[in-house]
């Protein structure tokens, strides 16, 4: 007599239910700077400090406000909205600095609030948008929250670095 | 025993204002401070002189240049711990050499020939507008 379906099914099922599979992820360091929603690897990021006084530089990109000490070193002091494009960060009381840094390069970075550390599942990384402009070129990926919300914008943050020393010595 | 530890070397700095900021030369390349004669050197990079009150008066290789300042805020003497190159996104400047720590935010460190240097160097290049 053959075996019914179920019982073919039957015969086939596991004895446990499977291991789940890990789900790759990618760990960034989140922030909000003028409205938008910023993320950064979190290899990128070696600090956060309250900002202090800046000592501006003359000639150099409006991106690049200045530079602050900060245990005995010095760090540009970098505007990401002025570099992106986006309009200009607003320097108050709240401001933060979180210290990024990528090969030898260092350089001190604006939020106006600092979310903290998230895990992103690698599948939920949508590319940046084809066309896009100067700062889509420095995106990783886009993120769409499942609950609706704001964009979570993945930086290249090598690769602003990289550009940033690049405009900054070519004047 | 006890080793005495060697003494840091220091360096002094002398401290000057133009348009409300603070710069640092290295005191040694200060000759004398005047009054800004006819051809002090302004540098825009720097900041117009409100006052153009002094001139710190220097030695060039072409002698001597002047640079037009606010004001001088004195001499510090200044631990080489306390000195720092500049960051290599900042080096925009041919004549911003490094920054001084010690103070409450760091201080730009000028080099006083070099922008006697750059002076001229802006005014070869200059293309008379003759539209």
């Amino acid at each position: 007599m053959n075996p019914t379906p179920l019982q073919r099914a039957l015969s086939a099922a596991p004895e446990r239910a499977p291991a789940a599979k890990p789900r790759a992820e990618q760990e960034f360091f989140s922030f909000e700077l003028g409205g938008l929603r910023i993320g950064i690897p979190s290899e990128n990021v070696r600090e956060v400090l309250r900002a202090g006084p800046l000592t501006p530089l003359p000639r150099s990109p409006s991106f690049l406000l200045g530079v602050t000490g900060h245990r005995g070193e010095v760090l540009p002091v970098l505007d990401l909205l002025r570099f992106l494009g986006k309009g200009e960060a607003r320097i108050g009381s709240r401001t933060r600095l979180f210290v990024g840094i990528s090969g030898s390069y260092v350089a001190a970075v604006l939020a106006d609030t600092v979310a903290g550390l998230t895990r992103v599942p690698l599948s939920d990384i949508m590319p940046p948008p084809v066309g896009g402009d100067f700062s889509t070129d420095h995106l990783l990926g886009v993120v769409q929250p499942a609950a609706g919300g704001q964009i979570l914008s993945l930086l290249n943050f090598s690769k602003v670095l990289q550009t940033a020393r690049q405009r900054a010595v070519s004047r | 025993m006890s080793t005495v530890p060697e003494p840091t070397p220091n360096v002094e700095l002398l401290l000057f204002e133009i348009a409300d900021a603070v710069y640092g030369v290295d005191a040694s390349q200060v000759r004398r401070i005047d009054r800004p004669g006819p051809h002090a050197i302004v540098r825009p990079e720097l900041g117009i002189p409100h006052r153009n009150a002094r001139a710190l008066v220097f030695v060039t290789p072409e002698g001597e240049g002047e640079l037009a300042v606010d004001g001088v805020r004195g001499v510090v003497n200044v631990s080489f711990d306390e000195l720092r190159r500049l960051p290599p996104v900042t080096r925009g400047l041919s004549f911003a050499v490094g920054m001084w720590l010690g103070s409450d935010r760091p201080i730009l460190l000028i080099d006083l020939p070099e922008t006697a240097r750059a002076a001229s160097a802006a005014k070869e290049h200059h293309v008379p507008d003759h539209s």
